[in-house]
């Protein structure tokens, strides 16, 4: 009995025993498990890249290629990836490559483990190994490896092989992206200007797309000079090229300015041919080509254009039977060419009508080409077309072509009362919309004949009571306040608005007060109680400040003096034109020599693309010059310079002489943001940024203008915000200054406190700010890295003044290369500890690639307890400066440690 | 079946690779012994800016051999290719006494690694058939080799121009590789 016991007393305290190192041993783990953040994927991963087996090497580095591509963070890997890039196996060495163009900028000191690889990559003897490795290398983008990268290159630019070649051409582009004078100094840019003559046509082709991609975002001008030798290269080479090849010599070709027309005639004849290529890009872009040279007049020869114009007309018209996408582009592309020549084209309108299944944004282009092109021979055509549109189900486009009636009736006198007849009869089709839309293109057609279809005034009052819409309301009323005399019943027809004047859209509140003094104006005793009444109401009940003024000024002219109200209201009004204009010729200018990017689809300056600023000009060269150009000396920087300076081409021949460097220098900085700025509005910088003696201060107002200006093109606007007063100082920023003046407190400016390479892609810049005795950090979270960064939190360690923060950072995703602000608010109710220095914070923020810390010495004049908020600051210049002497004085805001 | 099975044999002793290291400072002379053992030519070097990798094939024993840049600023990633070394082959300049003892430092750190706690350590001082080069015994001494504890080791008196010791030196490898396996 007493063994048995024994025996369980054993097993018992044997089982306890067991149980509790099993605890333990599980506690352990679990401690392991947290302390080692490695262990996981990227662990077993590592592991595997180092294993001694080749096969499951290639395996694992394709796991992580696998990875990467779904947006794992896989970076951690550089360095086991890398050592398996000295491999004969080409496919690895591809999935290498492809690791090493994706995580070499966030691992960019160990980047210089690859070097002696692609070094001796690019010996292999293997062409396409050369030419990838070459590739590759150019993509890094990393100023580590930069240095090393100019031998490999050199010795590839000069390699047998055309396939790496052409590679290495377009390398130098991106090496001379990232270190300019490196590139220069290493001779790359004097051999990609001799590749120009290299024998094949894709070297060729590629050394152009470099230079000229080097010599539009290089300041030094002339690193791509054409010479008769070069130019002869060029054209040979354009049969031979690629569709690519072919597009960059032809940007190229248009950006050249030819040394006299007979060479400007050879170019011609030489792309004529492009016209008839499959590609549309390139029939584009030998479209430019004509185009500029046609309208910068190197081409004059009246025969030469007839054939141009000629054999561009097939092409386009090809070009718009193609894909509806294919189609919009050209239509796109044709309106800006028909803005400037609108002889070609013109006995093709036919095939500009819409077809029922056209798509809307197609169909809408279609009518902008018809306006374009209708004229006397072709109007009714036009018209019948235009009416046929009217009874498609697609209101917007319905509307369209109302307005395109109208638009044709301005365009055309002759045509005008044929086009009123089409309106009058959409008119009685009593179509809602339609009615509508032909009373607003009325309107527009009184104002340019005025006193010519009076007739059609008793129909359109007829559908008075069926308007609904602001502006076809606001054009009824217009057209009864411009007619008041010839319309008996003109009173009425107002009153029948003024009953609801209150409720009546801000639109047709303007055009009712107007139209009611006109009436009195032209027949007093009918409107005598109507403009009491609507002055009144207009003055005393009315929101809107613009309508309140507006009553004012008639009442005050009214009752000071009569007469001079009639001159004033009853004035003769300037002609209205055709609004076919759709861009300013100087972005006309701009565009056409754009056309086929993305610039002449969105009729906005190339520059807002990233791309070309569109005044690069390729000089020609005399060929004797050319020597010294190619060897790069500086201070033979032939024509270019020039063009900083000289806004208008036109009227000056290709400049030969060479203005020294150094008088240039000091003039071009300010002409050059000027121009910068100006691009479309040349007249405007020089009237304001260049003639005016300004003073530093209205040069910055001019330079804001400018900004302001440039997209606008409308003087006035711009320049009456200058002399507005609250804006001095300023500009036209005055959104931002109501900003500034509505915080308090002047608003410090954010430094960076984390930057993206030691927060893996994640910049953090944050400002701390007392508001109301209430402490904030405005933070900005920029995301640097190609995938979504989410899952932010932040914490504070124990600080001197207690800081915590009070809420979670209220930010669910920021996208790739986006960033998100956020104010956090702080408590000074936290865990309190000394710290040396007592404004030391330490800080830390996760997000979901990591945990990362950093610290901030906060800025003294934090806590200082302000007797009253600081006097409200006029000015944001002001505001910045005294800002930043604050800090200059606490000197340690933003002071990283 | 048999297939399977030789396949699986294959796996584990055919294609497994012993992995050596080579490292030393700028212009020891690490890529000439590389070449040298791998294609047993004398070969013009540029300083190595990362690494260089070569399969060795040397008495029937498949060796891949890494050479590692010497240059400093390549030195702190030495680390990121320790795992898994059987042996390491640290070569020394016998001329250039004035960094001998930078060369001594460097051993001694990476002695030190955790990770090579069991690779045996094979030392050339290279250059021999230069005027002026230190003695087997100087370099021995100078590095301080003697005091090296729990640690399979030896030195070699070596030219990588000439291809004196390096045999030597191979064989040795061959022979500790074996006995530990």
């Amino acid at each position: 009995m007493s063994v048995i016991i024994l025996f369980e007393y054993n097993t018992y305290y044997k089982a306890a025993v067991t149980k509790f190192t099993q605890n333990a041993l599980a506690d352990l783990r679990r401690q392991n498990f947290f302390s080692t953040a490695k262990k996981g994927e990227n662990f077993e991963l590592k592991a595997d890249l180092n294993s001694e087996y080749k096969e499951r090497r290639k395996d694992t580095v394709k796991r992580v290629i696998a990875n990467m591509t779904i947006g794992k963070d896989v970076s951690g890997l550089f360095a086991d990836v890398v050592k398996n890039m000295q491999t004969d196996d080409i496919e690895l060495k591809k999935l290498v490559y492809l690791y090493l163009i994706n995580y070499a900028k966030s691992q960019p000191e160990l980047v210089i483990l690859a070097v002696n690889t692609f070094v001796k990559d690019t010996d292999d003897p293997n062409p396409l190994i050369r030419a990838l490795a070459i590739r590759t290398m150019g993509c890094l983008r990393v100023e580590e490896i930069t240095n090393y990268l100019c031998e490999p290159l050199r010795k590839c630019l000069r390699d047998d092989n055309p396939y790496v070649r052409k590679t290495a051409a377009i390398c130098v582009a991106k090496l001379y992206d990232l270190n300019p004078q490196l590139t220069v100094d290493n001779g790359f840019v004097s051999t990609l200007q001799e590749m120009i003559s290299d024998s094949n046509p894709v070297v060729v082709a590629n050394a152009v797309a470099a230079l000229s991609e080097i010599n539009d975002s290089s300041s030094q001008k002339g690193l791509f000079n054409i010479n008769n030798n070069i130019l002869a290269k060029l054209l040979a080479a354009l049969n031979e090229s690629t569709e690519w090849g072919q597009i960059c010599i032809l940007t190229t070709l248009a950006d050249y300015v030819p040394v006299d027309e007979k060479e400007a005639e050879t170019i011609v004849e030489r792309v004529i041919p492009r016209l008839q290529h499959a590609n549309a890009s390139v029939v584009l872009s030998a479209v430019k080509v004509f185009m500029v040279y046609m309208n910068n007049n190197y081409i004059t020869s009246e025969k030469t254009i007839q054939t141009i114009v000629k054999k561009m007309t097939p092409p386009l018209v090809t070009l718009v039977s193609d894909h509806s996408e294919i189609q919009y582009v050209a239509l796109r592309n044709i309106n800006l060419i028909l803005q400037k020549r609108n002889d070609i084209l013109n006995q093709e309108i036919r095939v500009f009508f819409c077809k029922y299944n056209d798509p809307p944004y197609v169909k809408l282009e279609k009518l902008e080409v018809m306006i374009q092109l209708c004229n006397e021979k072709n109007i009714d055509q036009v018209l019948s077309e235009f009416k046929e549109y009217c009874n498609e189900v697609d209101v917007d486009f319905v509307r369209r072509s109302v307005r395109a009636i109208g638009r044709c009736a301005i365009k055309l006198e002759s045509a005008a009362e044929r086009c009123v007849n089409v309106l009058l009869e959409l008119i009685s089709s009593h179509i809602n919309y339609v009615l509508q839309e032909a009373i607003v293109v009325m309107k527009d057609i009184f104002r340019k004949y005025p006193h010519s279809y009076e007739g059609v005034i008793v129909n359109l009052c007829k559908n008075l009571e069926s308007l609904d819409e602001p502006e076809a309301k606001a054009s009824l009323i217009w057209i009864i306040g411009e007619y008041a005399e010839k319309i008996d019943n003109a009173n009425e027809l107002l009153e029948f608005f003024l009953e609801n004047f209150k409720e009546e859209s801000s639109m047709v509140q303007l055009q009712l007060i107007t139209a009611i003094v006109k009436l009195f104006l032209k027949k007093p005793s009918q409107a005598q109680d109507s403009v009491q009444k609507i002055l009144q109401t207009a003055t005393q009940s009315c929101d809107n400040p613009d309508i309140r003024d507006r009553a004012y000024i008639y009442w005050r002219l009214l009752s000071t003096n009569p007469q001079a109200t009639k001159a004033v209201v009853l004035a003769e009004k300037p002609p209205i034109e055709s609004r076919t204009k759709i861009v300013s010729d100087s972005l006309l200018d701009e565009l056409i020599s754009n056309i086929g990017t993305l610039a002449s689809v969105y009729y906005k300056p190339a520059s807002l693309f990233g791309g070309r600023t569109g005044d690069t000009k390729i000089f020609s060269t005399p060929a004797e010059d050319a020597d010294a150009d190619i060897e790069g000396v500086p201070g033979t920087t032939i024509g270019g310079v020039e063009n900083l300076l000289d806004l208008d081409f036109d009227d000056s021949a290709p400049p030969k002489s060479a203005t020294p460097p150094s008088s240039a220098a000091p003039k071009s900085g300010m002409n050059d943001l000027l121009d910068l700025l100006n691009d479309d509005v040349p007249s405007m910088g020089n009237t304001m940024g260049l003639s005016q003696p300004t003073t530093p201060s209205t040069n910055v107002q001019n330079d804001l203008m400018n900004i302001l200006g440039s997209s606008s093109n409308n003087n006035s606007m711009s320049s009456s915000s200058i002399l507005s007063p609250q804006n001095s100082g300023l500009g036209g920023l005055g959104g931002l200054n109501m900003n500034m003046m509505s915080t308090p407190q002047p608003q410090p400016q954010k430094t960076i406190m984390l930057p993206a390479n030691e927060g893996k892609g994640m910049e953090i810049s944050a400002v701390f700010v007392k508001r109301q005795n209430k402490f904030f950090m405005e933070l900005t979270f920029s995301n640097k890295t190609a995938q979504p960064l989410s899952e932010i939190a932040i914490q504070f360690n124990k600080n001197t003044y207690g800081l915590v923060p009070l809420a979670p950072i209220g930010i669910n995703v920021i996208p790739p290369n986006g960033s998100k602000d956020f104010t956090l608010p702080l408590g000074t109710n936290g865990p309190v500890q000394q710290m040396n220095p007592p404004t030391l914070l330490q800080i830390a923020v996760k997000n979901n690639l990591g945990v990362y810390y950093f610290q901030h010495i906060l800025p003294t004049s934090l806590f200082e307890t302000q007797s009253s908020t600081p006097s409200m600051p006029n000015f944001s210049f002001n505001n910045n400066s005294s800002n930043n002497n604050s800090n200059n004085n606490s000197g340690l805001d933003g002071l990283l440690i | 079946m048999g297939q399977m099975f030789s396949s699986l044999l294959s796996r584990l002793w055919g294609s497994k690779e012993v992995r050596i290291l080579i490292l030393g400072l700028d212009g020891a002379g690490k890529t000439t012994i590389l070449y040298r053992l791998q294609i047993g030519e004398v070969v013009t070097t540029i300083p190595t800016i990362g690494f260089n990798v070569e399969t060795v094939n040397y008495k029937n024993i498949k060796f891949q051999v890494w050479d590692l840049g010497g240059q400093t600023s390549i030195r702190p990633y030495w680390r990121c290719y320790y795992t898994n070394t059987d042996a390491i082959i640290y070569v020394v300049d016998s001329v250039d006494k004035d960094r001998i003892a930078t060369s001594k430092e460097e051993l001694l750190a990476m002695l030190d690694e955790e990770e090579l706690k069991d690779a045996a350590l094979l030392v050339f001082a290279n250059k021999q058939d230069m005027e002026g080069a230190m003695s087997v015994m100087d370099v021995s001494n100078a590095l301080g080799l003697s005091l090296l504890k729990e640690r399979t080791w030896t030195i070699f008196k070596c030219s990588a121009v000439t291809g004196e010791g390096l045999t030597e030196g191979m064989d040795w490898l061959v022979n500790t590789i074996e006995g530990k396996k």
